[in-house]
């Protein structure tokens, strides 16, 4: 027998089911009534949803995070903003109050003449007096030249001076100082070489540094004078005696590096420092722009997005091992489901 | 003139879902036809008709038309809980220590009522062998159903198929001849 033979005597053939089986499964679908089936996507459509689900769910948070944290804001302190002249924030910088000084601290008032009234120093006090003037001018080597002048006329001397000038544009930076008595009125004619831009003024009190170092040279000569007076008793031994004098070679060495110390200060506190930073040409310190609302919220999305990038990465490189080894384990597990069943068929 | 306009249909059709009880109708035959071939026992593929069909009661609410015929997958079942039982035979046979039995004697008509030769041909395959054979000849599936039935490439299936037709050609000449 050929085999299209055999082929259409299997095809023709039929292989019934009893009737006791055809009632047996009857009675299944009958006895419990199935639920319809339920319309499922296969795995490969849910991978293709996910995915993109995932990403868009990763977006909106990232959005979303954006805009909530986007409303604080640190301003940075902006020094060099132009000055208008309507409105100048005063700007002032408390220093250590000076004890039973009666005068308070006031703010520096520009105008639009460049004036200003500068704060005092306290009389009685030594302080460290530092103004920072930030000027327009009209013309740059005049007006440094000005400012050379009257830091002498003040009696002051220059510290430094920085000047540069382009085609467009130029700056000179000097740092003078001037006695103190003087910084006031000093600064007010400072004031006068062009337009203020900024300002600002530093007080800082240093007598308490200077009582204290006062007092112990105080208690450094007690303690000399005591030490000679010991030193003129003839009952000392000789060891007594070297000892005393060593001691009181110490003391009176500290006592010189204390008054040597207390000299500077003085000396220093004496004068205040005027720096002065002046512009040609309108250079006027812009504000940096600072972005608004939406703008912080799109830059800090961007930064949480990039972290949740950062992650998906770590977790693929960690993850990427371990997803070998279970794709590794399922493809052994498939083969040796196949290999048992083909033993198990070939009977 | 205006072109009427033309309403994009849908490229899948939606699959019409049969109910239970229509489908146990329709394929009931081809599944007990489709387990004797797999099990050479009448006796035995009763009982696993009826369990296949309890299998897919309990599964119904989860097939999906779309993805094949429900004889399709009434095979995919049948095939499952005739490995299970081949599987717990073999235990069974591990645990008695009856590893060279002789397999028993088929019954007349088994294989509906085919010529003895062809019967004994058939019966002297292995259960894979007849497994192909059930499948594209006597259920007439494509090559691709019976691959995803058989879980094997399309390939797999065609040369397991030549292979089982060309034993079984070989088996019926030696009757002949004898």
């Amino acid at each position: 027998m050929s085999q299209p033979d055999f082929l259409a005597e299997i095809r023709s053939a039929r292989i019934e089911a009893s009737p006791e089986l055809r009632e047996r499964v009857r009675a299944l679908a009958v006895a419990v009534p199935p639920r319809p089936p339920r319309r499922q996507l296969p795995w490969r459509r849910w991978s293709l949803l996910l995915v993109p689900a995932c990403a868009a769910l990763a977006l909106a948070g990232a959005l979303a995070a954006g805009l909530a944290t986007s409303g604080k804001h640190e301003r940075a302190v902006v020094h060099g903003a132009a000055v208008r002249q309507a409105a100048n924030p005063p700007v002032f910088s408390t220093a250590t109050a000076p004890a039973g000084s009666a005068k308070s601290l006031g703010p520096l008032t520009p105008n639009g003449g460049g004036e200003a009234a500068p704060l005092p120093a306290t009389p009685g006090r030594a302080q460290q007096y530092e103004a920072d003037l930030t000027l327009r001018v009209k013309d740059l080597s005049a007006a440094t030249k000005r400012a050379l002048r009257l830091t002498r006329s003040f009696h002051g001397y220059v510290r430094s001076v920085d000047y540069g000038s382009g085609a467009a544009s130029g700056t000179a930076t000097l740092v003078l100082r001037v006695p103190i008595g003087s910084i006031q009125a000093a600064i007010v004619r400072f004031s006068a070489l062009g337009t203020i831009l900024d300002q600002h003024v530093s007080i800082r009190d240093v007598q308490p540094q200077l009582d204290k170092r006062f007092r112990q040279m105080q208690s450094l000569r007690d303690a000399i004078a005591k030490l000679q007076a010991e030193l003129e008793s003839p009952n000392l031994s000789a060891a007594e005696r070297t000892k005393l004098e060593n001691e009181l070679v110490a003391a009176r060495r500290r006592l010189v590096v204390l008054q040597r110390t207390q000299a500077q200060q003085r000396r220093a506190a004496s004068f205040a420092t005027a720096s002065l930073q002046l512009h040609t040409a309108g250079k006027a310190v812009a504000p940096p722009h600072e972005p608004g609302r939406i703008g912080r919220a799109l830059h800090r999305s961007g930064s949480i997005l990039l972290d949740e990038l950062k992650v998906l990465v770590y977790v693929l490189i960690v993850g990427a091992p371990l997803l070998a080894l279970a794709a590794l384990a399922f493809g052994t597990a498939r083969l040796r489901r196949r290999h048992v069943e083909a033993r198990l068929l070939a009977r | 003139m205006r072109r009427p306009r033309r309403r994009i249909s849908h490229v899948h059709a939606v699959a019409e879902v049969p109910s239970f009880s229509s489908i146990v109708e329709r394929h009931l035959d081809d599944v007990h036809g489709y387990i004797v071939y797999l099990t050479r026992d009448r006796g035995i593929a009763e009982d696993l008709t009826a369990e296949t069909f309890e299998k897919a009661l309990r599964l119904w609410p989860r097939f999906d038309p779309r993805r094949g015929s429900a004889r399709t997958w009434l095979c995919q079942l049948a095939r499952t809980t005739a490995l299970d039982h081949f599987r717990a035979e073999d235990r069974r046979r591990r645990r008695e220590g009856a590893y060279a039995l002789e397999p028993p004697p088929i019954e007349e008509g088994l294989f509906g009522g085919l010529s003895p030769e062809l019967e004994q041909a058939l019966a002297a395959l292995s259960a894979g062998e007849r497994e192909v054979i059930a499948l594209r000849v006597v259920l007439d599936l494509d090559g691709e159903t019976a691959a995803r039935v058989l879980g094997i490439s399309v390939t797999a299936c065609s040369t397991r198929l030549s292979r089982a037709l060309k034993k079984l050609e070989e088996r019926m000449g030696a009757y002949v001849a004898a």
